[in-house]
């Protein structure tokens, strides 16, 4: 079992935009135990994506087992070089992230998405997912991109804003 | 280390951000916390700076007096306490929305009733739209006691009825992913 730190603010790694896994060797799948595990070991922890572990590769963990957000469930989704094929029905909820301290942001995405990957046994894999699940599998997508909440927060404020101004 | 409380307040136009933190930087000082907006044509800045010992908050206001001269700004730099508040306020997150005809004394009663059960008010906006027939919107963000939700949501709907108010309470608890 290797639990690895979880990287916050400002580690540059959280920026980069994470390269293709090539070849499901071994050292691939060292990286995506690391995830499992490191996931495991924090309480609340329903997804990770290699880059939040300092690793820039296209693999990420996700579980949405049991909370009480989830509609669909897929259990333990380990998923290398994923990609949305469709996302619709954008909804807004507050997020938050592991990996920056303290802040949550109202974020605007599809609540119902269709992500396909390969899994460790190289196998095509797509998943149909909705409500956390999907707000999930986006938000670690996002972060091998090099993306964070904060770069999707539509009004850090408020969303309430004027529309003209007075004069 | 010292901090200061620093609120600028003045008619809205470009360049008072660029201004006044221009003035804060060159001084060594550190913006950490700060909220700015525009309020009914005004800008206003509310910062929460820190600074390296020797810097007095008189001195900064002399500083930023030309500044404030040239924009015409209301200004004032205040002492506060250098240790950082970092008590977490308990309880759940939740959002609330009351709007209604404009009235004296809304924000003052239906803060009241959230007062009665130690709710706690993170943030609140509120705008004066629309008129001559003038609407008042509030926006709450709210650290409710666990447990006391639907009893806070219930009064609310009473002090709704009585002021003639629409109140709606939705959670707002984050996902941490």
């Amino acid at each position: 079992v290797a639990v690895r730190p979880v990287l916050r603010l400002p580690a540059p790694q959280l920026k980069v935009v994470a390269e293709p896994v090539a070849r499901l060797d071994q050292p691939a799948q060292e990286v995506a135990d690391d995830l499992v595990d490191t996931m495991g070991a924090y309480d609340h922890c329903v997804g990770l994506a290699a880059p939040k572990i300092g690793v820039g590769l296209r693999v990420f963990a996700l579980d949405v087992t049991g909370h009480p957000k989830a509609r669909s469930c897929h259990g333990l989704v380990l998923l290398f070089n994923p990609e949305v094929l469709l996302g619709t029905e954008p909804k807004v909820a507050r997020e938050g992230c592991m990996s920056v301290p303290d802040l949550t942001g109202n974020v605007l995405r599809p609540s119902r998405v269709v992500v396909r990957g390969m899994t460790s046994q190289g196998t095509i894999r797509v998943i149909e997912a909705d409500a956390l699940e999907a707000r999930a599998l986006l938000h670690e997508l996002d972060h091998l991109n090099g993306l964070l909440f904060l770069d999707r927060v539509a009004a850090p404020h408020t969303d309430l804003f004027q529309r003209k101004s007075y004069r | 280390m010292s901090r200061f409380a620093v609120s600028v307040f003045g008619r809205d136009r470009p360049g008072i951000v660029a201004a006044v933190t221009r003035v804060l930087a060159d001084a060594g000082c550190n913006l950490e916390d700060t909220s700015m907006m525009i309020l009914r044509g005004h800008f206003a800045m509310m910062l929460v700076i820190s600074g390296g010992a020797g810097i007095f908050a008189r001195d900064l206001e002399a500083e930023l007096s030309p500044v404030a001269d040239w924009l015409d700004l209301q200004l004032s730099v205040r002492s506060v306490s250098g240790d950082v508040v970092t008590v977490q306020v308990g309880g759940e997150r939740w959002s609330a929305a009351v709007y209604a005809a404009d009235q004296p004394g809304l924000v003052a009663h239906i803060s009241e009733v959230l007062a009665d059960h130690q709710v706690n008010i993170v943030g609140l906006k509120t705008r004066l739209v629309g008129e001559p027939d003038a609407v008042y919107v509030m926006h709450f963000e709210l650290k409710v006691p666990a447990g006391r939700a639907a009893q806070v949501q219930s009064d609310l709907s009473v002090a709704a009825r009585a002021l003639g108010v629409e109140v709606s309470m939705r959670p707002d608890e984050p996902d941490v992913l």
